[in-house]
């Protein structure tokens, strides 16, 4: 008994010491953005701000077109979730619920495409963006990021779980196709929707490969672009550069904590393929 | 009649959109590189010249891009252990009933939701030689503080670290629910053999956990092949070319020296070296063990 409580704080030692070591940065980085640009530059460092302000969240915004790449990342975040959740549980729907020739072939291929590394395919793919104009454009931005394979399999899977005979059902009522999809499909898989939502805004919000490429005016940049950049300009400031941070942080985190369900169930299908 | 039509071409109209967008940023460009890697072109004029192998041949005598595999192979090689050794722990901990487990999931994951180029930046001043908070422990642990990203000998061990404080969140929750998985009769029946903790970790845990342990590494490794973000905002490939790896030297190649081509046949290597390492993992680690009947 005596070794088995030993063993459970041992435990607790050991995920909390562990979960530090992993709060390490954000800490450092919320403690930062509220110190002075004297106090975050000293050595031995202070940890809890000595003199707390808020004048650096203020700076961020007079220093640097913040309210833009705020919202030039809230447009390449929302409409490609919006349309790659819409696109991936149509076909997740289709190749889950139909029979239809070409299906076993389409679906191999979606599958080894899943094979190819994303960077492998970045030099024809801005290739491609370059001949069609698309450079410096939020559609050039916007356009890599329409479907799914993730998606489309997960929504599959899902789809496999309903039952035909509800479909056959609405059939006889007169449904149309697209109304089982619209009336059936989305309301019975919506936990999987929502955890398709929230991967992919998190994975767009995220995304800096294909942004660096295809923007290179200050007028497109996302927070992605603009933090690495505004942290090279402002390398003696540390404490606007951590202020920056935060607020670019600040939306993907708060959707995390409060939608943790979904991730968690998403992580879950990704490992559990089959 | 109408009714038959629309059952007959509802299921593409279905799967049109996905397939086409999904297509397009994937398949096309991919077979366009395989194409282009037989070029010269260069994206300042629009003519090019077909060379043949020559973008091939060229590969076997750079040492650059032996150097940017080099690393990308200690990167990975490094990165893959880590990963896996951690986000186990940290499951087999969380496995042992305790509480709070919604609150240390949260935490073990967050480093994953944050965008890179961020996370990229605040590790780069936790790494500062001046004030980065890792040189002040050094400091305090008595040894002498280090020019972490600058200095050849720490810069790829400096950002494999930060590569396992991204990963080790999803794939502990990938272990976690793998663990969850196992039945609790084989525990029982070793409890009834005499088996210790040690034993039943051995031969009913770590067994039964080899697909999830596959599934972690081939999905580790794609990670550590693709790597590109942390090397371009914290160490531009440096110091040196110790941080050049096979990404980034692609992005060199065609965005900075403008040789579309040539990086092409940089980028079908890595595709067949993805496609040989999947294999290779799928036919050494993938026998799976089942102690079902069936």
């Amino acid at each position: 008994m005596q070794t088995r409580h030993i063993l459970k704080a041992l435990t607790y030692v050991a995920l909390i010491s562990v979960g530090f070591v992993m709060l390490i940065p954000f800490l450092w980085m919320v403690l930062g953005s509220f110190k002075t640009a004297r106090e975050v530059m000293k050595f031995p460092p202070t940890f809890i701000p000595e003199d707390p302000t808020l004048a650096n969240y203020k700076e961020v915004f007079s220093r640097l077109s913040f309210g833009r790449y705020y919202l030039n990342t809230i447009i390449t975040s929302v409409i490609p979730t919006i349309i790659t959740v819409m696109t991936a549980s149509m076909a997740g729907f289709g190749f889950a619920k139909y029979r239809f020739a070409g299906r076993g072939v389409i679906f191999w291929l979606i599958l080894a495409t899943m094979m190819i590394p994303y960077p492998v395919t970045i030099v024809p793919l801005y290739t491609m963006a370059y001949r069609a104009g698309l450079v410096n454009t939020y559609t050039g931005l916007i356009i890599v990021n329409l479907s799914s394979a993730f998606g489309i399999f997960m929504m599959r899977q899902f789809c496999l779980t309903i039952p035909n005979d509800l479909l056959d059902a609405a059939r006889i009522d007169g449904s149309s196709e697209f109304g089982i999809f619209y009336r059936i499909i989305m309301p019975l898989t919506k936990p999987a929707l929502a955890t398709l939502t929230i991967f992919t805004f998190t994975g767009n919000w995220n995304s800096y490969m294909w942004p660096l490429l295809v923007v290179n005016t200050d007028r497109l940049r996302t927070l992605s672009l603009a933090i690495p950049l505004f942290n090279g300009q402002y390398s003696s400031f540390p404490n606007l550069v951590y202020a920056a941070s935060a607020m670019a942080i600040l939306p993907v985190v708060m959707l995390f904590i409060f939608n943790q369900r979904y991730f968690t169930e998403g992580i879950t299908m990704s490992g559990l393929k089959e | 009649m109408w009714y038959r039509f629309q059952r007959k071409i509802a299921p593409y109209v279905f799967i049109l959109p996905g397939v086409l967008f999904y297509l397009m940023v994937t398949f096309i460009p991919a077979a366009i590189g395989i194409g282009l890697s037989f070029t010269n072109w260069s994206i300042i004029t629009p003519k090019f010249d077909w060379v043949g192998l020559r973008n091939y041949e060229r590969l076997l005598t750079d040492t650059l891009f032996q150097t940017s595999l080099s690393n990308t192979f200690r990167y990975a090689l490094w990165l893959i252990p880590g990963v896996v050794i951690c986000s186990l722990l940290l499951a087999l901990l969380l496995n042992t009933k305790v509480r709070g487990i919604t609150f240390f999931r949260t935490v073990y994951y967050l480093p994953m939701v944050t965008p890179i180029a961020v996370a990229s930046v605040i590790w780069m001043w936790i790494y500062d030689r001046r004030t980065g908070i890792l040189n002040y422990i050094v400091r305090l642990l008595g040894m002498p503080p280090r020019n972490w990203l600058n200095n050849p000998d720490t810069a790829l061990g400096s950002l494999v670290v930060m590569g396992i404080w991204l990963s080790v969140g999803s794939n502990m929750i990938i272990y976690l629910a793998a663990l969850q998985g196992i039945s609790r009769s084989y525990y029982e029946a070793a409890d009834i053999d005499g088996a210790g903790y040690w034993q039943r970790f051995r031969y009913i845990t770590l067994p039964l956990l080899r697909p999830t342990t596959l599934f972690v590494i081939i999905t580790t490794t794609m990670g550590a092949l693709r790597a590109f973000s942390q090397m371009n905002i914290m160490t531009q490939g440096g110091p040196l070319d110790s941080t050049t790896t096979i990404v980034f030297y692609i992005f060199k190649t065609a965005f900075t020296d403008l040789r579309m081509g040539y990086a092409a046949a940089v980028s079908v290597v890595l595709f067949a070296i993805t496609l040989v390492i999947t294999f290779v993992d799928w036919k050494f680690l993938g026998k799976g063990v089942s102690y079902d009947a069936d």
